[in-house]
């Protein structure tokens, strides 16, 4: 144990014995085989990236805990709970506002348009440069998230570790980046050979050790302290309160935080991080991913703020009662790993420490396979289609196995740029801040340009464009000057060192929201102004000159040249260039690329997706043996009384599943009704649908008929 | 007794604020049709999504009390 006098924080060093170390590497291995098992599943990039959207709700909704609990780390809360109490779970308590518009707008839109990445709703619905910019946000964003990811992974172990040590006569300091970088190796080489069925069943097996040992460590430490009335007296009222003052302290106020992660953070986590949709989108159906997403937000996210935050409670209580064993000005970063190894015997903290660091590679490995795909759909897949001069390559298998190569190197390169990325948020005191920071400065103008392309139909590519440079632009101006946001701060007084976290939330999503709104209902102007701009014959100059007269501005607020009055001006001068520029070269159809891309007209997605009239009828979920046909046609016959059975017509789509519940879907496969013949209880397969679905001789099917 | 300020403001804003978010939310899904109550499976959706609504607003009330009178 030391005291560092620069910030009067105790840190701790080697915590924990040899037998703790035996359990995490028995742990680690086990983990990696369960992972490499289901790896053997995916066959496409489709199964690699989505898991062949397949999956039981509940199977979904377990495997999420160990990304939510993940990348909601046990350090950064069990650091807020130390410090302030059970309100260490409020960002844990309040995604539930924005769960209409996912559950009956976003979900059923990236399930039915069949998007394969959040850019290529972009492209979709307003325009390929609306899909570049999107990319460029978006990789910033998760990769930004890997980064917070390793470095909670970094700050967890540390502790652990000794401060140096000898190899081959050769002394080494143990550094937190050489920490991150070992532990980035392990993760590259799970998720490089697994893909998303392994990190799916991976998850599902961590979420139950980590609610189990988050649960066991709360319980460890109420017997410690010698009863839960002991631990209840020993916390101070105002640590036991669920939500953070109003607006003070600046590191942890419940406005600021409201903003940050009540509203960015839950629109973000819920529409925008690829991780979590793809997890949704693994679902055999919408109403399955609604299912999940439920449960999880009711059920699963109270419990894990209980699991992730107790430590700290257990920490202050500790701090009160015996403050030699807990020092008060212990490090909150490092008081999960201080506190179980207080409450735990050898072994048991190994397990524990073990279901932390597993739980945070989960969410790492989630991000860097979203990534990959965000990589391979947006990147990959366009420049390659760029080199063959527009012209589609035909989907053959070879075509597939280079892709999966493609996705496999990705997530290599994805893992070392999460590990540089977390140069960017090393100074900040605690992981917390430097994740609300994170949260707080890059998801606004995706969230927003996400958010009113869903939702409002009038909303133009000038718009979303204008958003991604000119709310960009206001963003920044507000990362220079932080008097900026004073207007926004609902009080809250300015750290001069990290100038609003949190509540830069609010500005950042005002000033993308104004941009979106006020060009949206410019239209008309700038459509006049192009026409004027196209009736002169050196037209086409005029619109290079207000790109590079954009580009320039831009860089003036980027490298804060000139003064505060003149970058605002500036600002808006760029935002009518980029709107007049992309109304001039973006050629839009407001109605075809609505069509089935807002909420507006989720019926229209539903027969896109399926190809023809959807047929709503309700009918009945049968069980069914399979039999064996020739040829490779994407159609399934069932008998007449069958098809009676479930209400179904030829054409319409149905799912097949091995009736075995405990498989969550794993064997199961989508297809289409095809002409019926006469023998009831037989569904005639062939090899390709036995193949997809990992379909056992024998085993009674279940079959579903979808729409 | 501490401040209101850290008592029940906060839950008040969280739910007047969040509120209107989810409020604003609800009405959209329903004059898009993306819920439809005449079908039978979309009227149980309905229902759960109200219900998540106070469940979390008694969840912050209860704990609150138990906070300041437990």
């Amino acid at each position: 144990m030391e005291t560092t006098s620069s910030n009067i924080q105790t840190t701790f060093h080697s915590i924990g014995s040899s037998t703790d170390w035996i359990v995490m590497v028995v742990y680690f291995i086990v983990i990696m085989l369960f992972g490499s098992y289901f790896g053997r599943y995916n066959r496409s990039t489709k199964d690699f990236f989505f898991g062949g959207r397949r999956f039981a709700w509940w199977l979904i909704a377990f495997s999420i805990v160990a990304t939510g609990v993940g990348s909601h780390s046990f350090v950064k809360y069990s650091a807020k709970g130390f410090e302030y109490g059970f309100s260490s779970t409020m960002t844990y308590i309040n995604d539930w506002f924005f769960i209409p518009l996912f559950l009956f707008g976003w979900l059923p839109i990236i399930v039915y348009t069949k998007i394969r990445s959040i850019p290529e709703y972009f492209e979709k619905r307003f325009s390929p440069s609306a899909r570049f910019l999107a990319t460029v946000l978006l990789l910033l964003y998760m990769i930004g998230y890997i980064g917070i990811g390793f470095l909670t992974l970094g700050k967890a172990v540390i502790p652990m570790l000794p401060e140096n040590f000898m190899l081959l006569g050769m002394h080494f300091d143990i550094t937190l980046m050489g920490a991150i970088i070992v532990i980035a190796i392990i993760t590259g080489i799970y998720i490089t050979f697994g893909g998303q069925t392994a990190v799916i069943f991976t998850d599902l097996l961590q979420g139950f050790v980590l609610l189990f040992a988050g649960f066991l460590l709360f319980f460890l430490g109420i017997s410690y302290l010698g009863g839960f009335e002991t631990f209840w007296n020993l916390l101070p009222t105002t640590w036991k309160l669920p939500l953070a003052d109003f607006s003070k302290p600046p590191d942890f106020n419940f406005v600021g935080i409201f903003w940050q992660d009540g509203v960015a953070g839950s629109v973000g986590f819920l529409f925008m991080n690829m991780g979590l949709i793809m997890r949704f989108m693994a679902t055999k159906s919408v109403d399955e991913g609604r299912k999940a997403a439920t449960f999880n937000i009711l059920f699963m996210l109270p419990l894990s703020a209980v699991v992730v935050g107790n430590a700290g409670w257990i920490g202050k209580a500790l701090s009160v009662s015996n403050p030699e064993l807990v020092p008060p000005t212990t490090s909150p970063d490092q008081i999960f790993v201080v506190v179980a190894n207080i409450v735990a015997i050898p072994g048991v903290f190994g397990f524990i420490m073990a279901a932390l660091t597993a739980a945070l590679m989960s969410t790492v490995d989630t991000l860097i396979n979203a990534t990959a795909a965000i990589y391979i759909n947006d990147i990959y897949r366009p420049v390659e289609k760029y080199f063959r001069k527009g012209k589609e390559e035909k989907k053959t298998r070879k075509k597939d196995k280079r892709e999966l190569a493609a996705a496999r190197w990705a997530s290599v390169a994805i893992t070392i740029l999460g590990v540089v990325s977390v140069l960017a948020f090393k100074s900040f005191p605690t992981v917390y801040e430097a994740h609300g920071y994170f949260h707080s400065t890059l998801t606004p103008p995706l969230v927003i340009a996400i958010f009113l392309g869903i939702f409002w139909k009038k909303f133009t590519p000038s718009a979303v464009i204008a958003t991604f440079v000119g709310g960009v632009a206001l963003m920044i101006l507000g990362l220079h000057d932080a008097n900026l946001i004073t207007p926004f701060a609902h009080g809250i007084e300015m750290n001069h060192d990290h100038p609003y976290s949190y509540i830069r939330a609010f500005y950042n999503l005002f000033v993308c929201g104004a941009v979106a709104v006020i060009v949206t209902y410019s239209t008309s102007i700038q459509h006049t102004i192009v026409s004027k701009i196209r009736s002169k014959s050196n037209h086409k100059q005029i619109n290079y000159a207000l790109i590079a007269l954009a580009v320039v501005l831009f860089t003036f607020v980027v490298f804060n040249i000139g003064t505060f009055g003149l970058q605002f001006i500036g600002i808006l001068i760029m935002i009518s260039a980029v709107a007049i520029v992309t109304t001039y070269t973006v050629k839009y159809d407001a109605v075809a690329q609505t069509e089935g891309l807002t909420v507006w007209s989720l019926d229209r997605a539903k027969e896109i997706f399926k190809g023809s009239k959807v047929n709503d009828e309700e009918g009945e979920l049968i069980k069914i043996k399979w039999k064996m046909k020739e040829g490779d046609d994407d159609i399934a016959n069932f008998s007449k009384n069958d098809m009676v059975r479930m209400k179904a017509n030829v054409g319409d789509l149905v799912y097949l599943c091995d009736a075995r519940k405990i498989f969550g879907g794993l064997k199961s496969v989508h297809t289409v009704y095809g002409e019926p013949h006469d023998e009831d209880g037989i569904v005639m397969l062939n090899n390709e649908h036995l193949l997809n679905g990992v379909f056992v001789d024998g085993k009674v099917l279940t079959a579903e008929k979808e729409m | 007794m501490p401040e209101i300020s850290h008592t029940w403001l906060p839950l008040l804003y969280l739910y007047g604020v969040g509120g209107i978010f989810f409020l604003i939310g609800m009405i959209i899904i329903r004059k898009s049709k993306a819920i439809d109550l005449k079908k039978k499976r979309h009227r149980y959706w309905y229902r759960v999504l109200i219900f998540g609504y106070f469940y979390f607003v008694a969840f912050h009330i209860i704990f609150t009390l138990v906070a300041l009178y437990w």
